[in-house]
């Protein structure tokens, strides 16, 4: 993986939500933490296209998010804050396949591949269930389902244990150590990232702070105190 | 509501979505061409007959159908006012008719196939560079799956309305409800677009 950020930086309108940034991520891990409204969100966005930068530029795998957004989006999986609004039919295998129906795939290996990815999270027996009918826990493996049917080397994943019970939560927080992709997860969850290789801290639009998660766990506690 | 469509095997679920389209298009066209009231009439009995036989129950029918038949009724009443009751009630029994066929099509078929189906009609404007057939059926599939949710929606903020002991009124319930449905609106179109769901070119 190698994400780049070269001076980008976003506005919505006049007011700038995130300041101009030169970074690059390669780590397998990285977290991203910060208060509300601190353009952790944004900063996500912007790696996969979601968000086209106001001046500077972003690159993933040497293409730029804007002019090679489909390429980019097809690398780059998101899974939204809320994971009701991301499954789109609601009968989940459906709507696992429905990612793949774009890619013109014949139907027999679509089949497979929504058979493959749910049996990975465990979640066969939930096929034909409806995204209304699951819980917290099991939308969230659902979402994460949906997104990797289509293979992309790199997952953002957008507050994955909000609103979660403390069983749900592990649940997630177990399938989150176990993905080979590389991530990055954006929480409040601070031990959910706890063993992560990078973790960013960002502070009023700008980055506040990059390093190990111990340290930057402690600047963060700092700056919310 | 959690959903427009209802599982069951009845005659209509058996019967796979191509049929059924082409017949609710077909009735739909009828419907406009004929203004004789009681043509209309046996087709809104007809339309009854059809969505009676999914076997939802009184309420759950009308849980399902009071927003389209107020509508109706208000549309109705309009004509009443600014044309004639003859002209009232040949809106009143087409749209009827029309929403009671629509109605059962929608509750007896799957979305996914829905989307197939519309998606395979939209291929020949495809063909003459005109649309992008599988955005067709998407953007019908969205509307079928997202309709229950703006409703359960419209129900929420009723209910806070009543948690805090405030009585609902059409701005105070129609400004929060278009504001929620824009904002999950955006929020489903950033999903579809990172997850690669619209057709590539």
């Amino acid at each position: 993986m190698d994400i780049r950020f070269e001076q980008a930086e976003a506005r919505f309108e006049e007011r700038i939500v995130l300041h101009p940034l030169t970074l690059s991520l390669t780590e397998r891990r990285i977290g991203v933490i910060g208060l509300n409204g601190s353009g952790k969100t944004t900063f996500a966005r912007m790696i996969n296209g979601l968000v086209a930068p106001s001046a500077g530029c972003v690159a993933v795998n040497g293409f730029d998010t804007v002019k090679h957004g489909e390429k980019v989006r097809a690398d780059v999986g998101f899974i939204f804050q809320n994971p009701q609004n991301q499954i789109i039919l609601p009968i989940l295998k459906e709507d696992i396949a429905l990612g793949l129906k774009s890619r013109k795939l014949p139907k027999q290996a679509i089949e497979a591949a929504v058979n493959g990815i749910l049996a990975r999270f465990g979640i066969g027996h939930l096929a034909e269930r409806r995204a209304h009918e699951l819980s917290g826990g099991e939308l969230q493996l659902a979402a994460l389902a949906s997104v990797l049917v289509t293979e992309p080397g790199i997952l953002i994943m957008d507050e994955p244990t909000n609103q979660l019970d403390l069983k749900n939560r592990d649940l997630v927080e177990r399938t989150i150590r176990g993905l080979d992709e590389h991530i990055i997860v954006i929480s409040h969850d601070l031990s959910l990232i706890a063993n992560f290789d990078r973790v960013l801290l960002f502070h009023e639009g700008q980055l506040a702070a990059d390093g190990l998660p111990g340290e930057i766990v402690a600047r963060y506690r700092e700056i919310a105190a | 509501m959690k959903t427009l469509y209802v599982e069951g095997d009845t005659l209509l679920h058996r019967l796979s979505p191509r049929p059924k389209l082409l017949g609710l298009a077909a009735i739909s066209f009828l419907l406009f061409l004929i203004d004789a009231p009681a043509f209309l009439a046996v087709a809104a009995i007809l339309g009854a007959g059809a969505y009676a036989s999914l076997r939802l129950g009184w309420r759950q029918s009308w849980l399902r159908l009071q927003m389209i038949m107020l509508t109706i009724m208000v549309v109705a009443a309009f004509t009443l006012f600014l044309n004639s009751s003859g002209q009232a009630l040949v809106v009143l029994l087409r749209l009827t008719a029309l929403a009671l066929f629509a109605a059962a099509v929608t509750a007896t078929t799957n979305i996914g196939d829905f989307i197939d189906e519309i998606t395979l009609a939209a291929r020949p404007l495809e063909r003459i560079g005109l649309v992008r057939a599988a955005d067709i059926g998407l953007s019908i599939g969205l509307v079928i799956r997202f309709v229950p949710e703006i409703l359960n929606r419209y129900q929420a903020i009723r209910d806070a309305h009543h948690a805090r002991g405030l009585r609902p009124g059409p701005l105070t319930l129609a400004v929060p409800l278009i504001i929620l449905t824009l904002r999950n609106a955006d929020e489903i179109a950033a999903a579809i677009d990172a997850r690669g769901i619209r057709a590539r070119k």
